[in-house]
């Protein structure tokens, strides 16, 4: 049975007429069915007034709503670099869904948090099927390869995983989480599908390899202190010719331009990784794990080669429909890609739109960061952390 | 000594050779892998080249993108500014201006906030704000004022300043970023020929962001352009101005020029009246007067003596004068009051211009004049009062005979125009100056010439005409030249034969 929903989009300033205009278009669509869930997505400005509270009251206290900021809310009608996206579902009788959260990440072990956010997910719902779990993450906490092996640890090792990391204004200050009515940081919430229903994915970045092949000698999660035996910060050296001060000057640049690749055998693609900062002693700090051992290659990209990658992205979401139409698509794209592709992130948005057919309603959120399985066999489907890529679920009802 | 019998009693022939083959298989084995040595050291040499190949693209690729993205930062916000300036140019209202630019405009430029104030009655006054709420707007406003010196420098300087311009003034720096709240910004002056001088602010919270020369020129042509639309539009708020001044003075004059025409026709009609019962109150003693006259002259009351039937016989004569005069008067004041009453019927114009010709005969005989009559077939039937129509001809064609010397000709003329008929009396008489064939058709107006001063007349009758012609929707005019003679032409109601 078809998924029916409800898409609405503002760029009012004033919080309480976004709220009223997103959901008058959104309900417009969907009609009086009963909603089940709402996907909702602001800008920062947004979610300091605690956005979804002025939703969850005009929408109905009971419905659940998740979602998180975004330094842009992605949608049918183009970026919308101030604004607030909503996107509502009404779901058949054989679809189910069960939506939670966890709070206070920051005073509880990653994976312990990870472990915490399944448990509330499957609570009392441990015999319902389960076909997808999509969560939203604190664009700002670390050890992210912790907190996902830990919802892996209570969902399945294999379970497919699909998440973003919220963002803000890009200042690396503070995201935040919609749950409910409740509006937080340093949390987690997400939603598990079960029932009869596909789902497709396609996630890519389009960032090849450069150089020599090096080793991670030194490194401890998200922080490499040394490469084949020197300090980290040598290979940015090296390849940029620059001084540590010239390379912390042009961080945001080469954090884009340039990031780190993970060589993963049997995978089409490498896995990336953001530089956030350059330690005095040489480290990098990264927006993601990095284990010690890994082969890492210094990475380039074009917009050509960016935009590619979303066109294959977005093929492989929709073999997993069997190239049936989605009911709906959500987006999770990395802010690096919104920086890398400026004036050009429409055309991300038009090339998605183009395959997925005009009328397919699609949100998205720019992210700190995604979670997505890897395909290759030997991951046996486990969920991993990446940066830098677009990523994109789309879902239908089975017939 | 080892020699080789030796060693093939020593080891046996067979083990020898084995011993020799893996011997050679050893020397080979030892130049592969020296060769595979060298294969690798070509191959990480290579390799090392091609590191190296791929700093010098990773170098280049930076430089390029460093350019790349101050290009699309200069193109999308050229393209901003290009859209605004349009939109700007073509406004003429000065709060409109403003509200122009938006937040989309203000992101292609790079920034998310902006102020504008204008400098009005000795303070700033703010004129749009984008990004601010409104007790930060205030807030701001009242700091601008505080140090207003500061900022009608920059207006007077005409200068623009950023976080670019001011790297080497830390403390004026990091002041005004305080009083904005942002991390860097543009200040430009608002700079109109005439009128209300100002600033415009525009500012991004977004770190990292690096002002360019390129901010601050695509800013200063901005604010150039809002000076240039504020001009325009306090131009046309003049022009504005002085054409609704120019249209209430015009309003007034007609109004007074009304008020003087009622004023006219109030007199005008004060003086009908007047002349109406003047004429009444004439009339009857006049009757008396005739009567008694006509009684003398017959010799019933005695017969009287040549000189007093004389003196009585022009008493008579002039009375009849003074009948018609006043009888003339008095209709034209019943035209002027609107009082006359048509009587239309369907006449025929030849038979009415015979009858009056008939009358006028001998007249005409007297002065010898020929008599042309051409009325056309198509214009003959007239819806007029054939009694109000006969006086118009025996005034016109009286006039004719009275004007043109012996020997002349009158021609009558009639033919269709349009659904009218117009009738053309023509003379070969001793023709009006022009300055007076305006002045003819009105009251007591008598031409000034020898047969006028020999022949009495009592300048009613054209005005009479005149009044007879327009109470029957006609006009009525005169073409004419001294010597030549005169035309007179008028229009009646021409009714349609089917």
């Amino acid at each position: 049975m078809m998924i029916n929903v409800g898409i609405g989009f503002s760029s009012q300033r004033d919080p309480r007429r976004a709220a009223g205009e997103i959901i008058q278009q959104a309900k417009a669509k969907i009609g009086e069915r009963k909603i089940n869930l709402a996907f909702l997505f602001g800008t920062i400005e947004f979610s300091h007034l605690g956005i979804n509270q002025i939703v969850s009251e005009l929408l109905g206290e009971e419905i659940n709503i998740i979602g998180c900021s975004s330094a842009a809310v992605i949608s049918n009608e183009g970026i919308l670099r101030n604004g607030l996206g909503i996107m509502l579902l009404s779901l058949p009788e054989d679809i189910h869904i069960h939506t939670a959260y966890v709070k206070e990440i920051g005073i509880k072990s990653t994976l312990q948090a990870g472990e915490e956010l399944a448990q509330n997910l499957l609570y009392q719902k441990e015999g319902m099927r389960r076909n997808l779990g999509l969560i939203f993450c604190d664009g700002l906490i670390q050890d992210e390869a912790n907190f996902i092996s830990g919802l892996q640890e209570r969902l399945g090792l294999s379970f497919p995983l699909v998440g973003g990391w919220a963002s803000d204004n890009l200042s690396f200050l503070k995201t935040f989480l919609y749950f409910k009515q409740i509006t937080f940081n340093n949390a987690a919430c997400g939603v598990i599908f079960g029932g009869r229903l596909n789902f497709g994915l396609g996630i890519k970045h389009g960032w090849k390899p450069l150089g020599k092949p090096r080793y991670v000698t030194r490194s401890f999660r998200n922080i490499i202190y040394e490469i084949d035996n020197l300090p980290a910060v040598q290979i940015y050296q090296d390849y940029l010719a620059s001084h540590i001060t010239q390379l912390k000057k042009d961080l945001r640049r080469i954090s884009v331009l340039y990031p780190i690749g993970i060589y993963l055998p049997g995978e089409d693609e490498y896995l990336l990784r953001n530089l956030i900062s350059i330690e005095e002693n040489g480290a990098l700090v990264l927006q993601g794990n990095i284990p010690q051992g890994s082969q890492i290659r210094l990475m380039i990209g074009t917009k050509e080669s960016a935009l590619e990658a979303t066109k294959v992205a977005v093929e492989e979401a929709k073999k997993g429909l069997s190239n049936q139409t989605a009911n709906f698509a959500l987006i999770f794209t990395s802010v690096s890609r919104y920086i890398f592709l400026g004036r050009y992130a429409v055309q991300e948005l038009e090339i998605i739109k183009k395959s997925l057919g005009k009328d397919t309603p699609l949100l998205g959120i720019y992210t700190y960061g995604e979670a997505a399985p890897l395909k290759a066999i030997g991951y046996h489907g486990k969920a991993y952390f990446h940066n830098q890529t677009i990523t994109i679920l789309v879902l239908r009802g089975m017939d | 000594m080892l020699n080789v019998p030796t060693l093939i009693n020593l080891f046996g022939l067979g083990s020898l050779i084995l011993i020799a083959s893996l011997a050679t298989l050893l020397i080979l084995k030892i130049e592969q892998i020296k060769q595979l040595r060298n294969t690798i050291e070509k191959l990480k040499k290579s390799l090392d080249e091609m590191d190296e190949q791929a700093k010098l693209i990773i170098r280049t690729d930076m430089e390029l993108n460093k350019l790349q993205e101050e290009l699309d930062k200069k193109i999308t916000g050229l393209y901003a500014l290009q859209r605004l300036s349009q939109a700007i140019s073509t406004s003429l209202d000065e709060e409109q201006i403003f509200n122009l630019l938006t937040t989309s405009h203000l992101e292609d430029l790079g920034f998310e906030k902006t102020l504008g104030f204008l400098w009005k009655e000795n303070k700033f006054l703010p004129c749009i704000n984008i990004g601010y709420l409104k007790e930060e707007v205030e807030n701001i406003t009242s700091l601008i004022n505080l140090n207003k010196d500061f900022y009608r420098e920059l207006i007077n300087h005409k200068k623009t300043i950023s976080s670019l311009s001011l790297q080497k003034d830390t403390i004026l720096k990091n002041k005004l970023e305080n009083t904005f709240a942002v991390v860097s910004f543009v200040i430009s002056p608002i700079l109109p020929k005439e009128g209300n001088q100002g600033i415009l602010f525009v500012g991004t919270t977004t770190p990292d962001t690096l002002i360019t020369e390129g901010d601050e020129e695509l800013i200063t042509i901005l604010a150039n352009q809002i000076s240039q639309a504020l001009e325009n539009a306090r131009l046309f708020e003049q022009t504005w101005r002085a054409q609704q001044s120019l249209e209430k003075k015009v309003e007034e004059r007609t109004h007074a020029l009304t008020q003087a025409m009622e004023d006219l026709k109030k007199i005008s009609k004060r003086k009908t009246d007047f002349v109406s019962s003047v004429s009444h109150e004439l009339r009857t003693p006049l009757t008396s007067i005739k009567g008694y006259a006509s009684i003398l002259l017959t010799g019933k009351l005695g017969s009287l003596p040549v000189e007093a039937k004389e003196r009585i016989e022009k008493i008579n004569r002039h009375s009849d004068e003074l009948i018609y005069f006043i009888n003339d008067l008095l209709d034209i004041s019943r035209i002027e009051s609107g009082r006359i009453t048509l009587k239309q019927e369907v006449v025929d114009l030849k038979e009415l211009v015979n009858k009056v010709v008939d009358l006028l005969s001998a007249q005409l005989k007297d002065k010898q004049l020929e008599l042309k009559i051409d009325i056309l077939e198509e214009a003959k039937n007239v819806f007029v009062d054939p009694n109000q129509i006969e006086r118009v001809f025996i005034n016109l064609i009286g006039n004719a005979i009275k004007f043109t010397p012996s020997g002349g000709k009158i021609t009558i003329q009639a033919h269709k125009l349009d659904e009218m008929t117009q009738v053309d009396v023509m003379d070969t008489g001793c023709g009006i100056p022009e300055e007076a064939q305006e002045l003819i058709f009105e009251e007591f107006y008598r031409v000034d010439n020898p047969i006028n001063q020999e022949l009495k007349g009592s300048g009613l009758g054209l005005t009479l005409v005149k009044g007879i012609i327009e109470a029957h929707k006609g006009k009525i005019w005169v073409k004419s030249k001294l010597g030549k003679g005169s035309i007179f032409s008028f229009t009646l109601p021409l009714v349609k034969v089917e």
